[in-house]
């Protein structure tokens, strides 16, 4: 127990801590040695990838990097006084990031490039003729990463030495590398004519400019105590429509002067092309208007005009920026549409029609209005008052201590992000934000009323997705037993059909076991899971069509009146659905946490005889988180079956319950945003890891990050504010030993 | 009658192993009331090691002589539970450690060992090649029938399983009850922190708690692999399985973890394939697992606390 680094006399060798953390560091190297690597062998060859793990030389090399840690882990600590300057933090950010850019991140989507990252594309830029020398310069092998590690290296040495005119030297050399690479990138992109959705480049010029930034920092900062943290919060803080003024910024000018806007087959025009193309085209005045002059003049007012109201507080100025940032918001989207109509009409080629066609800049540019606006607001509805800061439990349960209107902003920020990103997005990514992302976030927000909110740990709340699935299936006419005629439905008018079901099995279920304690809820829920997946699988009175199981499940459309709308092939449309569906449930639950039920399953959660003491019906309230949550899981059920077209048995497996406790767990039992933002990350993470590591060991690596994120942050990603506050208050956690384990009931033996 | 003492006889063989796993949960419950969802992956690599230390000695095909049999039996008895222990141990360190000193909310827990649960099974995959039919080698006779009751053939690997198991459940018996050792863990099951005031390390107790499920999980993986095949995601159903049977017998329980073991073994074989007339039964054997299922819930529903009830526990 003893944390001390000196050994004292008579202590026994193992009983150091040196000794326990140098062997924690070669054990943790050994481990990486074997994860990394090629794999897979016959059966005749069993154990190779372990023998040539930790066989051949390169064992050594991963025993190093131990070393290196356990050096780190041991040393760091002392080196810390000279390290701790301000702009430390962001140049590592910053760093990290540009590394992470040039080694993991696509630069290109073009498939001349074989995958696109920059080692590959870099090793063919610099011998391509075409290519413009400036930009054939950079992309020569060692070049990027010297110059990216000397320009570290000065704003290292600039921070640490704090020398001003270094750090400028510093800011100078950052800038140029990033737009350097910028540049040489565009210039790629154009050589290669297709359309662009890679991400490299930008994330390699945003760490650069964070390199920058820390080393501007160093340069302005005039005492050794302040940080760049403090200087961000002076600017930002009760501003709270600053940040978003800023991110519109960024955006705006990207969609204004650099980005595509419209790309039939083979060219990118960016705004001043496209206004060129469609300049002898019967283009409404309106959209021509806002291609030549207009865009340009209403981000200029709408920016100035937010920046001015966050700047001043101003709230009349401020809702004067909502108003115009939507309306700019509108003429931006109708402009759109004019174009990518009327570029299908004139033929252009590869022009497909409405909404097609558009490159990122028309959506960047959606975004930063959104943004503008949703910045006047954020200022309009914050008031005068600044932020304060939260002493005790009940201040944070009061909400005091967060910055007016900055989780307003955070908001607004995703919602920019779920309307304008997917379009701009590869149809690959377009089809995982569908049917990955989207639906596990719903049914995560849905497990999170269960098991964060009413804290029944649920393991088979996938039974109640597929519940939802095959009743779709049923009421469409896609399973062996058809409904009568009279009862035909289409996908969409199945959803509250689906609730139903879903709330009676939901209640069937938990009527006779919710009297259950923690655990054996968890194995009969379990059970329960398993119990229908092997129904589905077995096929009594053939309505479930066995492992083959249902198949074409029409897609759902709306005919009302003079609206018609059909959900074909298209992801984008479906991610428009579910982010309608999704936000619908967000309005319900959002204001479920703190009513009356939600303090009643916060109660239970913490201690269920005390909630019953004090007069609440505990079986009822518990049934109904599970019956919400079901249903919600019915929801999304009824959506997958319609999106995808046919389900089987193999789509409600055991595993995926247990993947969404996971989801919820991972993002902050308990808290709305946590489980989404859990089951988001958590989904996204094994389509980006495909390009980083065989295919196979994804779970591997997905487990480990999961360990790794409960060792380390065991509240998840976004903790929840009301959990915080009850479990831990501002004190220090007890002591270890004595929450160590709870005291209650246990294992016996015979005595 | 043959067929049902057939049945009989396969239930008892699944079910001993299932309660050599379902003791490892237990044990883990008693003392940390926590779900050890890794267990299953403990399992696994006492099968992978096992078999990696006993191809070393046979080879597929060899005869050996009866003592020489049950030599390699005790040495892969040894060796996976050995790497089940390790594992286990080093499961402990990583995945419960660091949180317990944290403070980490309950489902944390869960959740730490369910991302080693996916890690463990996905690594063994990958440097293992992901086969799904690894089978150890062959060096005596499996089949043979050794012992007739009731027209029932009970082959050797079956007598073995039987055997071994009801031996290591009968020593942790005597481990927990008479033991040092054994007093300390139970102590920590009743009240950690008192426990903690009469000189008795939490951390090691804890520790070695987690050795000892590990070495029973090992030991199991070994006759699981033995008697069928083994594979890195092999864990995963006979541990949902042995983790229904813990909660079948009382969590907590050593002995209702050995019940419900042998309990859903035998039910799982026998009331699907009632009337054991040779015909495939009323229910079939497809429906194995849903009549598994089915009995737990039952069972709980009737009996919360499962057939034994936590011992030393408070009325639920």
């Amino acid at each position: 127990m003893s944390a001390s680094i000196q050994r004292r006399p008579g202590e026994r060798l193992r009983d150091n801590p040196l000794v326990g953390r140098a062997l924690g560091c070669l054990a943790l190297s050994f481990v990486l040695a074997l994860m990394i690597g090629k794999q897979e062998g016959t059966q005749q060859d069993f154990g190779l990838a372990f023998r040539e793990a930790i066989l051949g030389p390169r064992i050594v090399w991963f025993l190093l990097i131990g070393v290196l840690v356990f050096l780190l882990l041991t040393f760091g600590p002392r080196v810390q006084p000279y390290v701790h300057r301000p702009g430390i933090r962001p140049l590592a950010i910053g760093g990290l990031t540009v590394v992470v850019a040039f080694s993991l991140l696509k630069w290109t989507d073009s498939t001349v490039v074989s995958d696109g990252k920059f080692s590959t594309l870099s090793e063919a830029a610099s011998k391509t003729g075409q290519l413009a020398p400036l930009a054939r310069t950079f992309f020569t092998p060692p070049l990027p990463w010297v110059l990216f590690v000397v320009a570290f290296a000065v704003a290292a040495a600039a921070i640490v030495l704090r020398k001003a005119a270094l750090s400028w030297v510093g800011v100078a050399l950052s800038v140029l590398v990033g737009l350097w690479a910028w540049y040489s990138h565009s210039l790629v992109v154009s050589l290669l004519g297709t359309p662009d959705h890679s991400t490299g480049a930008l994330v390699a010029l945003l760490g650069f400019l964070a390199i920058a930034a820390a080393c501007a920092a160093t340069a302005l900062s005039a005492e050794e105590s302040a940080n760049t943290r403090g200087f961000v919060n002076r600017i930002f803080a009760w501003r709270p429509g600053m940040p978003l003024v800023a991110v519109a910024l960024v955006l705006g000018v990207m969609a204004f002067a650099i980005a595509t806007w419209f790309s039939p087959s083979n060219q990118n025009a960016t705004l001043v092309d496209t206004a060129s193309l469609f300049s002898s085209t019967g283009l409404a005045p309106l959209a021509k208007a806002y291609l030549s002059w207009l865009g340009y003049l209403l981000f200029v007012l709408s920016l100035a005009l937010a920046a001015f109201a966050a700047y001043r507080r101003d709230p009349r100025l401020a809702w004067g920026a909502a108003v115009l940032g939507l309306v700019s918001l509108v003429l931006n989207l109708v402009a759109l549409y004019s174009i990518s109509a009327l570029g299908a009409k004139s033929a252009f080629d590869g022009a497909n029609g409405p909404w097609d066609n558009l490159g990122t800049g028309g959506w960047l540019a959606s975004a930063a209005f959104l943004l503008l606006a949703g910045a006047g607001y954020v200022v309009a509805t914050a008031g005068r008052e600044r932020g304060t800061i939260a002493r005790t439990q009940s201040d944070v349960l009061a909400g005091i201590g967060k910055i007016p209107g900055m989780s307003k902003a955070l908001i607004l920020l995703v919602v920019a992000g779920a309307l304008f990103y997917p379009p701009m997005a590869t149809p690959f990514w377009q089809k995982v934000l569908v049917s990955e992302i989207g639906i596990y976030v719903l049914l995560a927000i849905g497990l999170n009323v269960v098991v964060g909110w009413a804290g029944l740990l649920d393991l088979g709340f996938i039974a109640f997705y597929a519940i939802g699935s095959y009743t779709t299936a049923y009421f469409v006419g896609a399973l062996p037993i058809q409904p009568p005629e009279w009862m035909r439905l289409s996908p969409l008018l199945c959803i509250p059909i689906a609730i139903v079901v879903c709330l009676i099995a939901g209640v069937s279920l938990g009527y006779p076991t919710l009297r259950l304690r923690g655990d054996y809820l968890a194995i009969v829920t379990l059970g329960f899971g398993e119990i229908i997946r092997i129904v589905a699988v077995n096929n009594p009175g053939n309505f479930t069509n066995g492992p083959k199981g249902a198949f074409g499940i029409p897609t759902p459309a709306i005919h009302l009146g003079p609206i018609h709308i059909d959900w074909g092939q298209s992801s984008l449309q479906y991610w428009y659905l579910l982010l309608v569906i999704t936000g619908l449930v967000i309005l319900a639950f959002n204001r479920l946490e703190q009513s009356r039920l939600g303090r009643a399953w916060a109660a239970i959660r913490e201690d269920e005889i005390a909630a019953q003491a004090t007069g609440v019906n505990t079986r009822n309230v518990k049934l109904l988180a599970f019956a919400i949550g079901a249903s919600t899981s019915g929801v999304a059920g009824v959506f997958f079956a319609s999106q995808i077209g046919y389900i089987n048995p193999d789509n409600f497996v055991l595993n995926n319950s247990i993947l969404v406790v996971a989801y919820v767990v991972f993002g902050g039992m308990g808290s709305l945003p946590g489980a989404m933002a859990g089951a988001a990350v958590l989904t996204w993470l094994p389509e980006f890891l495909k390009d980083q590591v065989p295919a196979e060991d994804r779970q591997m690596w997905i487990g480990a990050v999961i360990l790794l994120m409960m060792i380390f942050r065991p509240a998840g990603l976004v903790p929840a504010r009301r959990r915080t506050a009850e479990l831990h208050g501002f004190d220090d956690a007890s002591s270890a030993e004595t929450s160590a384990v709870p005291a209650g009931e246990g294992m016996g033996g015979t005595k | 009658m043959t067929d049902f003492m057939n049945y009989l006889v396969l239930g008892l063989t699944r079910g001993s192993m299932y309660a050599l796993i379902a003791l490892g949960y237990t044990l883990v419950y008693g003392v940390l009331q926590l779900i050890n969802f890794a267990h299953s992956e403990v399992f696994m690599s006492g099968a992978f090691g096992s078999y990696l230390v006993i191809g070393m000695f046979v080879h597929d095909g060899q005869h050996l002589a009866w003592w020489q049999v049950s030599l390699v039996m005790i040495l892969g008895l040894l060796s996976g539970a050995l790497v089940g222990a390790g594992v286990a141990w080093a499961l402990e360190r990583v995945a419960y450690r660091p949180l317990r000193q944290r403070g980490a909310p309950k489902l944390a827990f869960l959740i730490s060992a369910i991302g080693m649960s996916f890690f463990l099974s996905q690594l063994a995959g990958k440097l293992f090649n992901r086969l799904s039919q690894n089978q150890f080698p062959s060096y005596f006779d499996q089949n043979k029938a050794v012992l007739h009751i009731l027209g029932a053939a009970v082959s050797r690997i079956q007598l073995i399983v039987i055997v071994t198991a009801l031996l290591m459940m009968f020593s942790l018996d005597r481990l927990v009850s008479g033991t040092k050792l054994g007093r300390s863990i139970r102590g920590v099951a009743e009240d950690a922190p008192t426990a903690a005031l009469m000189g008795i390390d939490i951390d090691k107790t804890i520790s070695r708690t987690f050795i000892i499920g590990g070495a029973l999980g090992g030991a199991a993986g070994f006759l699981f692999g033995t008697t069928f095949v083994f594979s890195n995601i092999m864990g995963f159903i006979p541990g949902v399985k042995a983790f229904a049977a813990a909660v079948l017998g009382g969590i907590g329980n050593i002995r209702g973890a050995m019940i419900g073991g042998l309990l859903l073994g035998v039910v799982e074989n026998i009331v699907p394939t009632a009337p054991w007339d040779g015909s495939g039964g009323w229910i079939g054997l497809q429906w194995t697992d849903v009549v598994a299922f089915v009995v737990l819930i039952l069972v709980l529903v009737f009996r919360p606390t499962g057939i034994l009830g936590e011992r030393l526990g408070r009325a639920a």
